[in-house]
């Protein structure tokens, strides 16, 4: 909705935009006509249903498939960037599970280095520091000896973060990075690349599912639907009661924290809401005849 | 670390040493430190040194280090630890080559075809090795044709087409050999079971460029080799062009394993074993892995081939056999190590 509102100058400053992105995958419109732009050094997280399109979306912005419309990053088109050059501006961090042999943290946390690294050049001492430090920044310099499928989802998680550090990526796109963490490390994940945002002015868009999480540590956000932009910008535009149960199916209440002054979200499921007064469970109830219950 | 690797490179020259002190003519060391450093005692220690055990043990190091190379090389771009240069039906595309060369060679159908009367006056020994290396060609091309084309480049699809290839092709060699001449396709059986025993210096000369170049530019790309085992998605992100990487590194394991194979036959489990050796001891990235190759896998195939020349006396064991009962059992011990 915002999308469409941005003036000229808030164009021009952003770093990475889109415009009119469409996706069809075996003639299914997965993503039709999304607008966006974000601003350097802020978080954008991607919201939506199962099937929404978000995967779709983040693969299009990182320029992991080709798009119509155009995606731009500082400026100019993302194919106009060869893949090495998209790859020393753009970190992709997605679920690893296909690591067959036992790399360890460090072998992949290197891996960064590649597309800043010809065939024949070779590994400086400041590379070696800058590793050590993006290892040491996701407070993982103990465990760099160990075999990367020996650590626990949140340590994984933080380790291909790493990664995108050592890659010096502006830019960093995440699908669902808090997937399968406990609270602690959804929490430590989120804060370490809100911090990479504001403190080293780092581009971060990822997926989210848990409406709450997002409205804590992104800056701005973005509701998708049955691959259409529902709503778009700042986390109080965006959550709006009439627009979630929209879009999720499920009634819900907005209310602001008063501990975090956060924004949050709380879900009635339908059995819960029969006693919350919420229109259509009234409906529901006037449906059935009140004595049926006693026989 | 560094122990482990001096280690390695210890056995790696020490094993050449053995395999040529070790046979199963009696040379004592003073006699062939005599033909090292000036000129053999005798005309027999002559013959022995320079046309049966330098050439041995040249070719066969060349042989373990090259198959173990790309037996490594083809784990990682498939990310698939039971990939073994001989799945990819190069050996029945080479047993395939070797075939129609002895049908060829085979007087009556020979006279029967003009076209071969066109081909230079070739002796059946050369011929054999080229037929090979050409049926081996054809192999990996087909597979990689497949795999490429109507199975998306995936690595599993890779290796279940090469296992299709391979069945294929030895339908239309044994068939072959059923029509064709019996003592030949003796020879052609006795070629596929892998064997050092006809070997001759001018091998070594053919394989060291081959082997070299292909170590060589398998290290130069080590990184984006690397990043393959993340996934094909994964190292896309990192910038790396996926499928020119995994084409180059199966051209190379092709022309490995073929020139291998033309010369020497199929010599079974080397390349599936002696990469998860190397692995475990000194790691897993390509550069570590594909050096531990060429050390381990040299040393090994030159340590089995002197069981093979002198376990039993006047005869020699095909070395195919020998690599594949040793490599089967390591490979079940390797297996049941992981499991506990």
């Amino acid at each position: 909705m915002n999308g469409h509102e941005n003036t000229d100058a808030t164009l021009n400053l952003a770093n990475l935009q889109a415009q009119q992105l469409c996706y069809e995958a075996g003639g299914n419109t997965i993503l039709s006509n999304i607008n966006l732009s974000l601003e350097r050094g802020k978080v954008l997280g991607v919201l939506g249903p199962n099937g929404a399109g978000k995967t779709s979306l983040l693969k299009m912005l990182s320029g992991q498939i080709a798009s119509h419309g155009q995606v731009s990053w500082r400026g100019k088109a993302l194919n106009q960037y060869t893949p090495l050059q998209q790859a020393q501006q753009i970190a992709v961090v997605n679920q690893l599970n296909e690591s067959v042999f036992a790399l360890s943290l460090q072998q992949i946390v290197r891996m960064g280095w590649l597309p800043h690294k010809t065939l024949l050049s070779r590994e400086t001492v400041q590379d070696h520091q800058h590793l050590a430090a993006s290892i040491a920044k996701v407070g993982l310099s103990e465990k760099i000896h160990q075999t990367f499928s020996s650590l626990s989802g949140g340590e994984q998680q933080r380790g291909l973060i790493a990664r995108a550090l050592v890659q010096k990526a502006a830019l960093i796109v995440l699908d669902e990075p808090v997937n399968h963490l406990d609270i602690y490390y959804q929490h430590q994940v989120l804060k370490l690349l809100r911090t990479l945002a504001h403190q080293q002015q780092m581009t971060v868009v990822m997926s989210l599912h848990d409406i709450n999480l997002a409205a804590s540590y992104c800056d701005h956000l973005c509701l998708l639907d049955k691959g259409k932009m529902v709503a778009q910008g700042p986390i109080k535009n965006v959550l709006q009661a009439p627009t979630l149960e929209h879009v999720f199916k499920i009634p819900c209440q907005i209310r602001r924290d008063d501990l975090s002054h956060h924004l949050r979200v709380d879900f009635y499921p339908p059995d819960e809401a029969e006693t919350s007064q919420m229109p259509e469970m009234v409906q529901f109830k006037s449906m059935n005849p009140p004595d049926k219950r006693y026989y | 670390m560094i122990n482990r690797w001096s280690f390695l490179l210890f056995l790696a020259l020490l094993s050449p040493i053995i395999g040529i002190f070790f046979g199963a003519a009696d040379l004592s060391p003073s006699q062939l430190y005599q033909c090292v450093v000036a000129e053999c005692a005798s005309q027999v220690d002559s013959v022995i040194f320079w046309e049966i055990r330098l050439p041995r043990v040249l070719v066969g190091f060349l042989v373990g280090a090259g198959l173990a190379v790309a037996g490594a090389t083809l784990q990682n771009i498939t990310r698939n630890g039971l990939a073994d240069p001989y799945l990819f039906g190069v050996v029945s595309g080479a047993g395939l080559g070797a075939s129609i060369a002895t049908l060829l060679f085979d007087s009556q159908v020979g006279e029967t075809l003009t076209l071969f009367r066109l081909l230079p006056d070739v002796s059946f020994s050369l011929a054999l090795p080229v037929a090979a290396f050409l049926g081996a060609v054809f192999a990996v091309t087909l597979v990689q044709a497949l795999a490429s084309s109507s199975f998306g480049g995936r690595g599993e699809h890779m290796l279940l087409a090469g296992v299709a290839v391979s069945f294929m092709l030895s339908a239309f060699s044994h068939f072959l050999l059923f029509l064709g001449d019996p003592f030949a396709a003796n020879k052609v059986i006795f070629w596929l079971m892998g064997s050092l025993a006809r070997v001759e210096i001018w091998y070594a000369w053919i394989m060291l460029p081959i082997v070299m170049g292909s170590v060589l530019l398998l290290l130069l790309f080590g990184r984006r080799l690397d990043a393959l085992l993340l996934g094909d998605e994964n190292a896309k992100t990192l910038g790396v062009n996926v499928t020119a990487i995994r084409l180059l590194a199966l051209g190379i394991c092709a022309a490995l394993t073929a020139c291998i194979v033309a010369y020497c036959g199929g010599i079974g489990f080397v390349g599936l074993l002696i990469p998860h050796i190397v692995r475990r001891w000194v790691g897993v990235t390509s550069r570590a892995l594909i050096l531990g190759c060429v050390l381990v896998g040299g040393s090994f195939m030159v340590l089995v081939d002197i069981i093979a020349r002198s376990a039993l006396t006047e005869q020699e064991i095909p070395i195919g056999i020998i690599t594949s009962a040793i490599g089967s059992v390591f490979f079940l011990l390797a297996i049941r190590q992981r499991q506990t």
